[in-house]
């Protein structure tokens, strides 16, 4: 066995559900790119909205799954510890895919007015709203799930050794479960609704789950260099207090047009502006850490992740996300392909990127090796390039079809309808969906990666030229 | 190997790397607020000077004092610790940190006032910006007295010395950017019209 | 750690009298209820001043070579030249 505990085994079924529903979520966002430019593609079976909703709730769910499976991998290592109740961790997995499993069959084989009946909905009105569409059970669920994962994540922490990265990771699980509560709150007015609906989901993805993604990138980025303890956990430090700090007050980016007060746009502008400098510095902080190295880990891809990651998450999530968030310039791009860009590319660099970081790294271990053998490596790293340049082209067609949309509907003189604009930048679709095919194609390379047999020690690799040899992949992978 | 430890202090600012990247970025977000405070001043000049009378220049006087004794108290405190003074170190940061104090109070009284009033950051445009800059700000006093009590405290265990005391150095330097910025804030927003 | 070269501490002593002199300046050009650009310049002159005495002298960057010598003196400049531009086209 190479896992220290035990009971770090429960995290095998989380990463796996966590891989199967990515596909899902990529079949879905490949039908989605079709009916944009063949609106009528499995209509009425899937219409748009629905596969829309099962796109971004799988999104949701699956990234949820990584994390609470990094939880339980990482957790009774960093704690030296065996997890407090691991049946209940798996007891939770199954109820969490049996509900995630019946939401989204609701969301395929009823209309969504019918499952709001169904699942009395009126009771307590939650559904409806983008990204919360789940019915009010589910959302009861997943509060249940939340709460048996916290309390077996907080004792363990609790029994066991404290580190930095474990409370931080602990802050930002607390986090999401609280601010997860706001789902429950759906006041009439409809400012109002928005105003808190943002609490969920900006205060999860530009806040509390950036201390789920530091503490994850500090645990691997411990494992594969070898780098003193300490210094990583005074860079996880400054990069969650940064993250927080823009990024709390940095939701208002969100409040310029939705009848908020006006110091919104200046608040939203200027603290949102400055959100790349933590993604910022998470980028300096990997790639410091791997040069300053103490150790050639044998898991090459893993640390391809995670450097991965870095670059991304700051690409996707700072540099796209700055690109439309000031408030005069948001005026224009409010709402149109500039955010679908700035979304699949931030999603993926951060919430994706970082998942299977993690699943990378542990997968080997908990398959009973330090690290896959070289062709399954390199394949990985196909995966890799072949999603991550996806992505990267998905982002700028989007952004071109964005760009287009902002100046024909609502810049140039003579501004267009939107669906007259929609019939004009179809062309962008068309390649999106190209690179989206792509797309699923890295990702069936990634999976396929899993069934390469072969190993790989920390023994096997020579001490000196590790360092060259480890170039060579990676560029072989680079092509 | 001498002269290499010698060259490579000077090349880098006091305390910890990582706080002054912090620094930069904080610098940085001021910056843009006070950047936007002027352009914005610019469309409503006569606003802005009609409120900026309403402001309490003599508190604003004092807590620009205490600001500056306190960094100067910093100062002694990082002298101190130099000359393995650790008790010196401790007197020099719990004066630095009664003027930190000094300036809370001061300015929790100018809030007071103004809640009184019933201004709020909806009341116009020159108050939205002077109660989120000296608010944003104020914050920072807060974080930066929290750094320099737990410097204190650690000082107080004997955990600095001649030889070893970045971490001195670490919240002196925080300290220095809290006081940094008033300096500027203080002639922007009180005085210059 | 070895000992750096260090600025005395009576240099500080007369920098932190001089701030405080110059914070009065300021503060009497307030209370006269001077305005106008010249007035306003001069006010934010001072503050730069002060503020690159505090980078010098209190941060003790005066004495660093290369990179971090640099960053409080250009950071100045930046709301330092966005206040002067702005206001100047006030006039």
């Amino acid at each position: 066995m190479t896992y220290k505990y035990q009971s770090q085994a429960v995290a095998i079924p989380y990463f796996i559900a966590a891989i199967g529903l990515f596909v899902a979520q990529i079949l879905f966002g490949l039908i989605l790119g079709l009916q944009y430019v063949w609106g009528d593609f499995l209509f009425p079976e899937i219409p748009f909205n629905v596969a829309r909703m099962v796109h971004t709730n799988t999104l949701i769910v699956w990234l949820l799954m990584g994390f609470m499976g990094a939880a339980y991998y990482l957790v009774p290592e960093e704690t030296e510890t065996e997890l407090h109740l691991p049946w209940l961790a798996t007891l939770m997995f199954w109820v969490f895919l049996v509900a995630a499993a019946l939401t989204v069959a609701g969301y395929l084989l009823v209309p969504y007015a019918t499952l709001a009946e169904f699942t009395g909905n009126a009771l307590l009105p939650t559904m409806g709203r983008e990204f919360l569409e789940q019915p009010t059970i589910t959302k009861l669920g997943i509060v249940v799930v939340a709460l048996a994962f916290l309390f077996n994540i907080g004792m363990t922490i609790l029994k066991g050794r404290k580190t930095v990265i474990t409370l931080v990771l602990l802050m930002g699980l607390t986090g999401l479960a609280v601010f997860f509560l706001f789902a429950f709150f759906n006041p009439t007015n409809l400012v109002m609704d928005k105003f808190w609906w943002w609490w969920v989901v900006h205060l999860w993805v530009e806040g509390v789950w950036e201390l789920i993604l530091g503490s994850i990138l500090a645990f691997v980025l411990i494992k594969v260099t070898g780098v003193d303890r300490e210094i990583i956990e005074k860079w996880l430090y400054l990069i969650i207090a940064m993250a927080l700090i823009t990024g709390i007050v940095g939701t208002g980016h969100h409040y310029y047009w939705i009848g908020t007060p006006e110091y919104w746009q200046w608040w939203g502008s200027i603290f949102s502006a400055l959100e790349p400098l933590p993604f910022f510095m998470m980028t300096v902080f990997a790639f410091n850490m791997v040069n300053k190295r103490r150790r050639n880990h044998p898991n090459k891809a893993a640390t391809l992740w995670a450097l991965g990651t870095a670059v991304m998450a700051f690409l996707g999530a700072g540099v796209w996300g700055f690109l439309h968030t000031l408030a005069p310039v948001n005026y224009y791009t409010h709402g149109t392909q500039i955010t679908a860009a700035h979304g699949h590319m931030a999603f993926y660099g951060a919430y994706v990127m970082i998942n299977l970081t993690i699943i990378s790294y542990a997968i080997p271990i908990l398959r009973g090796r330090e690290a896959n053998g070289d062709r399954a490596q390199v394949i990985e790293m196909w995966a890799f390039w072949l999603m991550t340049v996806s992505i990267v082209f998905i982002t700028l067609f989007l952004t071109g079809a964005g760009i287009l949309q902002v100046y024909l509907q609502r810049f140039s003189d003579t501004p267009l309808s939107f669906l007259v604009v929609q019939d004009k930048i179809a062309l962008f679709y068309w390649l999106r969906l190209i690179a989206g095919v792509t797309f699923l194609g890295g990702l069936c390379v990634y999976i396929w990666s899993f069934f390469i047999p072969g190993e790989k020690r920390a023994a096997d690799m020579p001490a000196m030229e590790a360092q060259g040899s480890e170039r060579g992949a990676v560029e072989a992978a680079a092509g | 190997m001498q002269t290499q430890v010698i060259a490579e202090s000077d090349r880098y600012p006091p305390g910890d790397l990582a706080i002054w990247v912090f620094i930069l970025a904080e610098l940085a977000a001021f910056a843009a607020f006070f950047g936007s405070y002027a352009y914005t001043r610019m469309q409503h000049v006569a606003l802005f000077n009609h409120y900026q009378l309403t402001l309490d220049k003599t508190a604003a006087l004092i807590n620009t004092f205490a600001l500056i004794t306190s960094s100067y108290f910093v100062v002694r405190g990082v002298a101190a610790i130099r000359e393995n003074d650790s008790q010196g170190c401790v007197r020099w940061l719990m004066a630095a940190l009664v003027m930190g104090g000094l300036f809370l109070i001061v300015k929790s009284q100018e809030y007071a006032h103004h809640i009184d009033e019933g201004i709020t950051l909806s009341t116009n445009k020159f108050y939205m910006f002077y109660l989120s800059l000296t608010f944003f700000h104020f914050m920072h006093v807060i974080m930066g007295m929290v750094i320099l009590a737990a410097v204190a405290v650690k000082a107080r265990r004997g955990r600095y010395s001649a030889e070893q005391y970045v971490g001195v150095e670490t919240g002196a330097s925080y300290w220095h950017m809290v006081d940094l910025v008033w300096l500027i804030l203080f002639p922007l927003v009180y005085v210059m019209r | 750690m070895k000992k750096r070269t260090v600025l005395g501490i009576r240099t500080c002593t007369w920098i932190w009298l001089i701030m405080m002199g110059l914070t009065l300046v300021t503060y009497t050009i307030g209370q006269a209820g001077l305005g106008g650009l010249s007035a306003s310049l001069t006010v934010l002159v001072i503050a730069l001043l002060k503020g690159q005495m505090v980078g010098d002298y209190f941060m003790g960057l005066k004495r660093l070579r290369g990179f971090w010598r640099w960053p409080v003196s250009l950071w100045l400049f930046l709301p330092g030249g966005l206040i002067s531009v702005a206001f100047t086209l006030v006039g």
